[in-house]
Formats: C-alpha cells, structure tokens, sequence
C-alpha cells in the first residue's frame, strides 16, 4: 500500500548528510523569509497579478534574470568553489576530512558537484539569461508589443522553473544527483551503473525544461519573422534580433533530439529497454552520438545572442554603424549553419577512423573562419570611431581577449591527431570556459547594464560595473590559464585528487585564489546593483535614450510601458531610431491597443509537468499519471478559451501616457548636472553609507528596548 | 473598415511591407498560430528523426532472435497504411466543409476520420499484443525496444491527434462551428496529415525494408 | 498594394479544393502499391530496392506535402517552405550522419582477443548485437592451490563463466600462463597472469573447451581444466 502511494520514497530518502541538510535548510529558510516578507507587507495580489501570471515579456524576461542569477550564485558558482577547493587541497600528501580520502569531497560527491555544475549552468543560467534578454529586448528592437504566443512565451518560463525545483529536489529526497558528468554518457548513464534517482533528476530537469526551451524558441522564431513594425525588412533589423533569431533557429532544430534522447535514456532506465546497454543489442556508442548532436549547436545557442550584444555595444560605444552589417549577418548565419556538421569532434577519440575524425576535424576548423570575420567586422567598427570606454565596452574587450583563446584552443583541439592528447584534459575544460565566460557570460553581463536603464529606468553604478569587470578578468586569467598549462602537463579533467608527486598542487592553489577574485567580482556586480538602488534618482533616465543609441528600444521611456509603442513606428532603414533622431521624432500618436490577458495557465501546466516527472523519478505511477494528464486538462482548457486579450482604447492611451509624464516630471524634476559616471558612488562611499545605515538600525533597536 | 484602410495608407508610405500588416489584427494572428504549429510540426519531425536513426543502427541487433522479417505482416502493414491514407483524405475533406462553414459535414468527415483513426489505432495495438504475447516485448533486445519505441511513438500521436478531434468535436457540437473552431480544425489537420506522412516512412524503412534482405 | 483582401486568401498555409485532395489521394495509393507489390513478387532486390523504396517514399512525402499540406501555394514569404526544407536536409544529416559515424565505429573494433579481456573488465556482453563472450553473472569459483612445485587439482572441471583463481603458495613468483610449454594461447583475452605468494590472481571462465596452463618459469607445474557450456 504504502509502495503505492510513495513508489520507490522511503526515510532514507529525507536529508541526513552535511550537505543535503545544509542545502535543504538554506532552501527552505529562503523560502520562508520571502514567504513572510510578502506577507507582511501584504503583496502575494501583487506578485501574482503584477508578476507571476504576466504574459508581458519584460515582466518574464526579469523573472528569467532573477531565477538565472540565483542559479550562478547559489548553485553554479558555489559548485566551481567547492570544487577548486577540493582540488586545491586534494593533493595526496595532504590529509582529508570530513570524511574524504583526500581534500574534503568524497569521490562519489565531487562527481555529482561537477555534473550538476555543468548542468546548470548551462540549461538553468545561461540558458535563463539568454531568454530574459531576448524575452525584453528583441520585441523593443522589431517595433513590436509582445511575442507572437504570450500563452507560450510564460508556460515556457515555468517549464524552466519546473526544471529548476527538480534539479535542486535531491537536497530533500534522494539525497544523490547524477555522478555521470553534465552529459551522462552511456552505458554509465543505464540503471546497471547508475542505479539511483540521481541520474532520473538529471533527466527530467533537463527534459521538462527543455521542452520549456522548444516552445520558447518556436515563440521568438513566430515574432521574429512574423511581427517585425512595417518597413523592417529582414535585412534592417538590429544585429541582436539576428543573434537571436539564429540562435533560436538552432535551438527550435537541436531541442526536440535532445527530447528524443533523454526519452530513450528513460525508457533504458524505466522500461528496461536496449537503446545503450551493454547486453541485448544496445549500442552505447549512439548515446554520444546523440547527445552531442544537441551538445554542440547548444553552445552556439548560447553564444549567438552574445555575438548579438556585443554588435550592438561597439556600434553604439564607437559612435558609428557596424562596419559592414551584411558581413556580421553573413557570420552569424554562417556560424548557425556550419554548427550543426561539427559534432563528432567531441568523440574523436571513440575510434571512428581517419576518414571520419578527417570530415569533422575539417568542419570544426572551418567554423571559426566565420566568427573571426565577426570579429574583425567589430574592430573594423571601433577603428576611426570616438569610444566611450563604458562599463558594456569593458566587457566586450575583455571577450575580445578571452573568446579569441577560447576560439583558437578550440581551433587546435579541432585536429584530430593533436586532440589525442588534448581530449578530455585540463586543456579542454579551460578551453570552453573561456568561450562559455569570455563569450556568453559577459555578454549576458553586457548586454544587462547596456540595457538596465531601459529595463528599470536608472544606469547602473559604472565603477563598480568597472570594478567587476577587472575581478572577473584577473580571476578569469589567475583560474583558467594554469588550467590550460596543467592541461598541457597531462592533467586530466573531473580529478578529485591526484599523486603530490606531479607537482600539479601549485597550479591548482593559482586557480582557487582566481575562483576568489571571480567571486569578489561577482559581490562587486552585487554592490553595483544595491548602490544604483541608493542613487536611483541621480541615475535616472530622462530621455529613454541614455547611451545615444541606434536602434528602437531607445525610442521608447525607460522603462517601457507595458504595450511598449503607442504607435508602431514605421521604419526605412538599418539603425531605425538614429534615422528617426535625424528626422525628428513625431509628435505621438495614438491608437487601439490589442493586450494579451494574464494567465496562471502556464503556472498549472508546469506543476503538472513538474509532478509527472517526479513521479518517475520515484516510480510513483499515479502521480506521473496525474501529471501527465492534468497538464494535458489545463493546456485544452487554455487552447479552448476564446477570452484571452483586451482592448486599450486610444483615448485611455493618451491618457495613460500623460499622466505617466506628469508623474515622472514631479518626481524627478529636471535632469541635474552630476548624473555622469564621474559622480557615481565610490566604494568609501558605499560601506560608510551601509554601516551608518546599520548602525541607526542597532540604535533605534536599542532606544526601544 | 476605415481603421484598416487608413493605416494601410500610411504603411503605404513607409516603403517595403511585411505583408503581415496589410491583414487585419484577426488574420495577423491566424496566420501566426499556422506558421508556429509549422515549426513545431517541425520539431517533431525531428523527434522522430532521431527514432528512425536510432533504428536504422539497431535493426539488426536481435540477439539471435527473430528479425522483422520474421515477425511483421506487411499485409496487415499495408492496410493499416490505407486506413491511415484514407483518413488523411477524409479529413481533408472535412477542413474544406470547415471554410465553407457546414458543421453538418464537418462532424460527419471528422467522424469518419476519427473512427479510421481508432481503426488503425486498433491494428496497431492487435499486432503490439501478439508480439509481446510470443514473448517478443521492447525489452527483449534492441531491435524490438526501436521498433516498439518508432511504431509506438507514432501510435502515441495519433491517439492524441483523436483526444484532440474528439475535444475538437465536441466544441463543435456545443459552441457551433465559428472561427476559433475552424483555426483548430486547420491546425489539427495539418498534425493529421503530417502523422501520415511520418507513416509512409514507417512503413517503408520499418515494414517493407524488413522484407528486402 | 493596399487592397483589402478576402479572409481566404490572406492565409499563409493555404487550403485547397477537393480535386487537389482527391488527386493526392489517388497518387499516394499508387505510390503505396507499387513498392508493396515489389517487395512481396520481389522484383528487386538487395540495395536497389532499399533504394528504390526510399524514392518512393520521398515521392509520396512530396505529393502529400502539395496536394493535402498546399505547402507553397500560399503569398510570399515562403518561411513554412524553407522551414520544411531545412528540416528535412537536418533529418538527413542527423540518420545518414549516425549511420556513417556508427558503421566506422564497428568497423574499428579491436581484434576479438583484445575485446574479449576489456568487455571481461566492463561487463559488457555484447556490442550492437554481436556477442563479446564476457560473463555478466559469475558461477562457482575453482581454486588451484600451487604447493611444493605442484597445481592440485591436476584437472579442473567448470561451467561457462565460472571462475577459476590460481593461489601460490610458494614463495616462488610463477608466470602463470595457458596453453603447453612453451607455447602460449590467449584464454579469454589473457595470456599470462603472474602469481605470487598472497596475491591470487582469478580468471573468468569465458571460453568453453579443455585447456591447458602451466608456470612459464617452472614448466613442471601444470595442469588441465575443461569449461562445459
């Protein structure tokens, strides 16, 4: 009875080591802090109407950037400490403890550290952070209020969070994630050599999300070609919708193989079929066949926006239009389309032959030549431009430095008989981190404080953003340079100790004071944000167009409304507003406005979705059951509601933009003289502003007791 | 409409158009919707893609067991490919009733579609079960696990392609036949006809290519 | 071109009438029968038929993609028609790609030997199909006791994947190997197996047959064991 209703859940199941409890408990105080916060100022309406059930992308598109960021912090982040430590004090020659043989991870647990980092910092941050920027930014940049499918655009958001409540449920049942590495290959992956739940979190979290993924990417693909403002043909739209629309062409291709494969892995686990066993026929070589098939163009998935971002800041930063638009479109198609010929260099040591390892090693090779001209397209675009060295241009420098290792490593591990040595050594991982971090993660923190004061009416603090931008560069080079040497010596990847003899410790102790200064970084990043808070008002956008852009987004007030144009602008050109500023913007118009209505639908589906994978997960067959079929219920019940939009009438537009207006005049005035980086708070200013703010708090607690 | 005959006016004067916005809001929408049931037709495909290959390196792994060409009928094959073929016809039909807005026709095509569906449906299962009852089940070796996830799949979809006719039907029946109700009719016959095309594969590369060795 | 045009015609995926339904039907049917009528009378055979199927196939896809789907029959852009295309060159890309890729794996297997001992180490029975001889559950354990120059027992009788471990227990290190001095054999992947005083070296019994090993460095030290299958 009680198998019935529990499937394979037992007590062993609940928290009972160090770090299930620890996690579990820092979850649940979280959980208990907001819960209690939101009800002491009385705002769960608030959150549910203003946010939760939003249709608005920019609303989502915030909710991605908030989930995401947590993601780096509390999960992806401090797995890339815990492993630096590890192997920092993991030497042979130095004691463990806490139970460890060496250094303070165990094996088994040092395997489900790496596996889960790779995991999520890949499906749940950048992946998040990618979508809230193309989720705000892109229907700002084509003239257009909203995506094509508002229904599919927030289940597609809470797909995502479905998937990031399962990858973090093993702290409270289960107790074990995956140890197979981020990609779990077979036959490791099968439930002979990885028989716990952990490996069936692995695949649901990425399967539920990554359905979540699909219909967001078919989403952007629909707004992209279909709601573009009149006028904006394909070959006029901005460098970042292009970005984003090869990428999403990409991800709407690779996602439904990825679907595919993890289902066949579930059957092999659930269903005791053959795909990748070792007996009765499996094939376990097809498994990584499969899964770098969707492995490889995800990384261009991830990294095409940033190519977007990037044409976007050195144009806007060098005061001039990208040097050759068709060629930077030309590189990023080209990129796209040769991305899906080159998946076999992930294998080329799995003994397919010359031939073979021949054709791939070729394509592999001929896919930088298309990025490269992408980058001498933005050198062409900064040479005879006036810079403005901003924070957003720090950060493309520093993936200009950065990427470019990244990219010509990578050219070098593309030879098939060199990447005989390089395979699966400490070369290869500082190889894609450089391109993982020195690509699409300072384009994701790029392209935030490029578009913050769009997204929330004020700049962010340029010295701090510079102040970031150094930790991230410095412990970048201090972590991932002795990586690439290390590499070089021999050292293997996942190694959670080695022999002392090898000399390797030194190298190792250089990366973890890295991973610290990338940290200080990120706490910089942090201070940035709190410290704008506090200078809101000097920061304050007033014109919409604080960097002196080119393209729409920049029409519009910072931050947009909610139906973002009053009128849909009209475009002739490339660089539709610098023309519409050397035209002279027209008086405003205005007109009715079609808006899609808040929905919880998308809420219900992934609840459903959500207990329908854990229910295979545990083998609770009434509840994967359920899932199934309630998610099933409440997408009729959302596809067969005729009721979904509502009417702005013009005369209530007008209305709405006046008063908006007046608001902002009265509570900010005109625009003051120190709104320049030059006046922005110094760190001094910072903690002696903190720790009087602490200290009255102690005072006034202090006066009342 | 003169909203739609003055903003063309001006769209006139803005140069090249998007021919999106020479359409009302209404049909602007429409024609999204189709264009995005496309592309994720297309990721299915792609789905299954990845099940045709999979069975195209594992067919012949039978352990020692019977292959397809022991095992299948293509007879029984074939006319569960013309039952499928049919009722893609029917349903075809059935779309042109839905535009010229006979809800008659409409229930009586889409019924038939419907009952050719639960036929094929049927076929299919009657074979599954005389397999797993020879002791031949998708756990057995990798040749039955591919095809039973290939065939299944596609078994899969069309029982949700007749839970959504079925859904589809009954609104019909309760709220009449207006342009909501077309549109799904439109997108779920687009789904049929592609889950036929998907057949044709099915049966070529997993039925009649059995029988070539 | 600012007519207001008809509901009908603004819609992208086209419908069509019922003759281009009607003829659609008829063409598939045709190009169902046909490939069935050369299987079953096997008219051809071998790679062209396999061949002659898929065109068959395609061709059917390509009538039924125009006269049920009116793909490309709709006012430009004609997005669903390059969608469609590149969908079908990834599909191409994605089985002719796994197939290439799988075929040379096989081909670059290692020799059987070499094979055999690995898939012993991993437990791995089989690859695509074809069996390595690896035992997955390991029956009885015979044990050969090396004392005072001699192997007892002299002749060992054992099943298919029982094991068999050699335990020395003179102080002399012995080179266990099999076939009859000096002549080696390869038993099972294994060719030698050194054996010292504390440390006994165990063997799968993968291979069915009679056999002989003997001390390579003291051949007088020898002995029989038959594998029943």
């Amino acid at each position: 009875m009680k198998e019935f209703f529990l499937g394979r859940l037992t007590s062993q199941s609940l928290p009972h080591e160090w770090f299930t409890i620890g996690g579990s408990a820092f979850f649940g105080l979280a959980a208990l802090f907001f819960i209690v916060l939101l009800t002491v100022t009385k705002r769960w309406k608030w959150l549910w109407k203003e946010w939760l059930t939003s249709v608005d992308p920019k609303r989502i598109g915030i909710m991605y950037f908030i989930v995401a960021g947590f993601m780096l912090i509390a999960r992806g982040g401090l797995e890339a400490l815990m492993m630096w430590l590890q192997q920092a004090i993991g030497s042979s020659n130095m004691p463990g403890f806490l139970g460890a043989s060496h250094g303070y991870l165990s094996s088994q647990h040092f395997q489900e550290i790496f596996t889960a980092h790779g995991n999520i910092m890949v499906f749940f941050v950048a992946m998040g952070f990618i979508f809230g920027l193309i989720n705000y930014i892109v229907p700002l940049q084509i003239g257009a209020r909203d995506l094509a499918s508002p229904f599919l655009n927030t289940l597609g958001f809470w797909l995502y969070v479905a998937g990031v409540v399962m990858v973090n449920m093993f702290f409270f049942f289960g107790g074990e994630y995956a140890a197979t590495g981020w990609l779990a290959v077979a036959p490791l992956n099968g439930i002979q050599f990885s028989p716990g739940v952990g490996m069936d979190y692995l695949i649901w979290s990425l399967q539920i999300s990554g359905i979540g993924t699909t219909l967001g990417a078919i989403n952007f693909i629909m707004t992209i070609l279909k709601m573009r403002s009149p006028g904006m043909g394909l070959w006029k739209m901005p460098a970042f919708t292009w970005g984003s629309l090869c990428s999403m062409i990409m991800a709407v291709t690779i996602f439904p193989l990825l679907t595919a494969t993890l289902f066949l892995v579930f059957f092999d686990r659930y269903f005791g079929t053959h795909f990748f066993t070792t007996t009765l026929g499996g094939n376990a070589m097809m498994y990584t066949n499969l899964i770098w098939m969707w492995g490889h163009p995800e990384v261009y998935v991830l990294v095409l926006p940033a190519y977007g971002v990037f044409t976007e800041i050195v144009a806007t930063f060098s005061r001039k239009p990208i040097a050759s638009y068709t060629t930077s479109i030309i590189g990023m198609i080209g990129v796209s389309l040769f991305a899906l010929s080159v998946w076999l260099h992930h294998f080329f040591t799995m003994g397919a032959g010359a031939d073979v390892n021949a054709f791939f090693g070729l394509m592999t090779m001929i896919i930088a030549v298309p990025t490269t001209v992408l980058v001498f397209t933005w050198i062409a675009t900064m040479h005879k431009g006036r810079i403005r060295y901003t924070s957003p241009m720090h950060w493309f420098l520093g993936f200009m430095i950065i990427f470019a290792l990244g990219g010509i490593t990578g050219v070098m591990l593309g030879v098939p008989p060199a990447d005989f040595q390089f395979h699966n050594s400490l070369f290869l991982v500082a190889h894609f981190h450089s391109n993982v971090i020195g690509g699409v993660l300072f384009g994701v923190f790029a392209g935030i404080t490029y578009w913050f004061p769009k997204m929330a009416g004020f700049r962010l603090n340029e010295r701090f953003g510079k102040y970031a931008f150094w930790c991230w560069m410095v412990g970048f080079s201090l972590s991932f340079i002795p990586m690439y040497i290390l590499g070089l010596m021999g050292a293997t990847r996942r190694l959670d100790t080695y022999d002392a003899a090898t000399g390797w410790q030194p190298f190792y102790i250089c990366m973890l004071i890295g991973g610290c200064v990338i940290a200080l970084g990120v706490a910089f990043q942090i201070i940035q944000i709190i410290a704008s808070v506090m200078e809101k008002k000097r920061l304050h956008d007033y014109t919409g167009d604080p960097w002196d852009g080119r393209t729409l987004e920049w029409s519009v007030s910072s931050p947009a409304p909610a139906y973002n144009f009053t009128t849909i602008p009209h475009v002739t050109t490339r660089d539709a507003f610098w023309e519409m500023k050397k035209q002279g913007i027209a008086k405003p118009q205005y007109e009715d406005i079609h808006m899609p209505k808040n929905t919880a639908s998308g809420i219900y589906i992934s609840i459903f979705a959500f207990f329908a994978g854990f229910g295979f997960v545990w083998h609770i067959t009434w509840m994967a059951i359920a899932g199934v079929a309630g998610a099933i219920v409440c997408a009729i019940i959302r596809t067969f509601d005729e009721n979904t939009e509502y009417t702005i009438p013009a005369a209530e537009v007008e209305k709405m933009e006046k008063a908006r207006l007046q608001k902002e005049h009265e509570e900010y005035g005109d625009k003051p003289a120190n709104t320049g980086p030059e006046y922005d708070m110094t760190l001094r200013e910072f903690i002696i502003t903190v720790v009087t703010w602490a200290w009255s708090v102690v005072r006034r607690k202090q006066r009342q007791a | 409409m003169a909203e739609t005959t003055e903003a063309v006016a001006t769209h006139e004067q803005a140069g090249a158009l998007t021919p999106e916005h020479e359409m009302s809001h209404e049909e602007a929408a429409n024609d999204r919707v189709m264009f995005g049931f496309w592309v994720y037709l297309m990721t299915d495909l792609l789905m299954f893609s990845v099940l045709f290959a999979v069975y195209a390196v594992l067919h012949a792994n039978t352990v020692g067991g019977p292959g397809g060409g022991q095992l299948f009928s293509l007879k029984q094959a074939l006319i569960e490919t013309l039952i499928l073929l049919t009722s893609s016809f029917t349903c075809g039909l059935g779309m042109i009733a839905a535009r010229k807005g006979d809800k008659t026709q409409v229930l009586a095509w889409f019924g038939v579609t419907f009952l050719l569906g639960l036929a094929f449906l049927g076929l299919e299962v009657k074979e599954f079960a005389e397999f797993v009852h020879e002791g031949h089940t998708l756990s057995s070796n990798a040749f039955l696990s591919s095809f039973f996830s290939l065939v299944g799949t596609h078994g899969l979809h069309i029982t949700s392609g007749l839970l959504w006719m079925g859904v589809i039907l009954a609104f019909v029946i309760k709220r009449g036949l207006n342009k909501h109700m077309v549109r799904k009719l439109a997108l779920l016959s687009l789904f049929w006809h592609f889950l036929d095309i998907v057949w044709i594969f099915i049966f070529t590369i997993v039925y009649l290519m059995a029988f070539t060795a | 071109m600012s007519k207001k045009q008809s509901p009908e015609n603004t819609q992208h995926t086209e419908h069509g009438t019922t003759a281009s339904y009607i003829v659609g039907f008829v063409l598939s049917l045709i190009f169902t029968a046909i490939p069935y009528y050369m299987v079953v009378n096997k008219t051809v055979t071998g790679r062209a038929l396999v061949a002659t199927l898929l065109g068959f196939a395609i061709w059917q896809m390509l009538i039924q993609i125009f006269f049920f789907l009116h793909l490309g029959r709709g006012p430009k852009p004609f997005y669903n028609v390059v969608f469609f295309v590149s969908t079908v060159g990834i599909i191409v890309m994605v089985t002719v790609g796994s197939i290439f890729i799988i075929n040379h794996l096989q081909a670059n297997m290692a020799p059987m030997d070499t094979t055999k001992k690995l898939a012993q180490d991993e437990g791995i029975s089989q690859v695509s199909g074809k069996q390595t001889g690896a035992c997955n559950d390991i029956g009885e354990n015979h044990k050969i006791i090396i004392k005072d120059g001699m192997a007892t027992p002299a002749h060992t009788q054992a099943k298919l994947c029982d094991s068999m471990t050699f335990i020395n227990e003179d102080s002399k290190v012995r080179d266990m190997a099999f076939g009859s001095h000096p002549n080696h054999e390869i038993y099972g992947g294994e060719s030698e197996e050194t054996a010292r005083k504390g440390y006994p070296k165990t063997i799968t019994l993968n291979q069915a047959g009679t056999y002989q090993y003997h001390d390579h460095l003291d051949p007088a030290v020898h002995g029989f064991f038959s594998v029943e299958p």
